[in-house]
């Protein structure tokens, strides 16, 4: 960061009027609306602009005079200048009439303009960007969601069934309009899916743990167990165990005509009060045969 | 961008803004009877307030430099294509 009185070109004993008269004289000549292909003249004048706002302000060059700062850290936030938009296509504010006449002696010309004039009026209107949030089950099942518009208004979305986190849906056309006579943008809609209570899902597979309490996982049973779809009676074998899994076919993602299935963790669950007589069982219980869940470790 | 939320980010009132767009200074377009504002209007109306207030333009000159300027950015991009166009043909000249 250079000195500012010397980007300025005044004296350090400058009055403030001073100043600003120093200020308003580059910056009539450095203005980067004025130079728009000059990159070198544009940084000149974002420092002229830092120095006259640096020492504009009192308190500021009191502490610079001081020595307590240095000049460093007085940049504003980037600034974006109307040459930086002026350069697209179709914007509606550009004008050929510098040099429409040329297109009277020379056909290179002419065609050229009549091209110019053309893309113009055809020019597609922006793309706009949004993000929508999902619940699981919306996103499993498919959904119709409705997003509204910053400019007012609304976008109808159709979540397809299957869909993830990170993936783009494109409504062509829903974007911003064109300048002329052109086709709108598109909107890109990218999903995020909130995550679910008890459903995971990989892959086109959803997988559950399903607690189930010890009667059932040593008798077997028939229970209730959720899917994405609703409820489904699963049979669970005589003697299952904590970590049991079983296979619900069909009953996951269905993508791209194919279904996922629903894979089932079972969870054997103690009962959670005191139980006398299961106590009074087990003590005196002798299993039948050798019984060792952790021999393996052994 | 929506009319009320472009003048508080410009800090420019209403009648002020009514009389740039009559002079054509600004050019807004219009969806459902109401005015929207993209990132170049706002850039624009920037300039304009720099060319009044930093550099002391009166309101005739404003005119003359937002015309002036306009046809500078239609040369530039005019230039940019012909430059295109040159280069284009000058690469098929040399595969044959």
């Amino acid at each position: 960061m250079k000195d500012p009185y010397e980007t300025l070109g005044v004296a350090k004993t400058a009055t403030p009027e001073e100043i600003k008269k120093a200020y308003l004289r580059l910056a009539k000549k450095l203005h980067p609306d004025l130079n728009p292909g000059d990159k070198h003249t544009e940084d000149k004048f974002k420092e002229v602009s830092s120095a006259n706002d640096f020492l504009s302000d009192p308190e500021k060059r009191r502490r610079y005079d001081a020595g307590e700062i240095d000049a460093a850290g007085v940049e504003k936030p980037q600034h974006r200048f109307y040459k930086d938009y002026a350069g697209a296509s179709g914007q509606a504010y550009e004008s050929q009439s510098a040099y429409a006449d040329f297109a009277d002696r020379d056909n290179f010309f002419a065609d050229l303009l009549r091209r110019r004039a053309h893309e113009a009026r055809r020019a597609r209107g922006a793309d706009q960007h949004y993000r929508l949030e999902v619940d699981f089950l919306e996103a499993v099942n498919g959904a119709k969601k409705e997003i509204a518009l910053p400019q007012g208004g609304r976008l109808d979305v159709t979540i397809p069934a299957g869909i993830e986190t990170g993936q783009i849906l494109r409504l062509k056309g829903k974007g911003g309009p064109s300048p002329g006579e052109g086709e709108a943008g598109d909107a890109f809609i990218e999903i995020f899916v909130r995550p679910h209570h008890f459903f995971s899902r990989h892959g086109d597979d959803i997988r559950l743990d399903l607690p189930i309490t010890l009667v059932e996982a040593a008798l077997g049973a028939e229970v209730k167990a959720p899917t994405p779809s609703g409820h489904v009676l699963l049979k669970i074998p005589k003697g299952s165990n904590t970590g049991t899994v079983l296979r619900l076919k069909s009953k996951g993602v269905l993508r791209g005509g194919r279904w996922g299935d629903e894979l089932v963790r079972l969870q054997v669950m103690m009962p959670t009060q005191p139980e006398p007589e299961l106590e009074a069982f087990l003590s005196s219980w002798r299993p039948a045969n050798r019984y060792d869940p952790r021999r393996e470790m052994e | 961008m929506r009319e009320p939320e472009f003048l508080q980010l410009v800090r420019l009132d209403q009648a002020t803004l009514t009389i740039w767009i009559e002079e054509a200074w600004l050019a807004p377009h219009e969806r459902d009877g109401e005015r929207i504002f993209e990132e170049i209007d706002v850039a624009r109306a920037r300039l304009i307030l720099d060319l009044q207030q930093n550099m002391g333009v009166n309101d005739p000159g404003v005119g003359v430099i937002l015309h002036l300027l306009d046809q500078v950015h239609g040369l530039r991009s005019a230039l940019g294509e012909l430059l295109g166009t040159i280069h284009e043909e000058d690469a098929a000249d040399r595969d044959q």
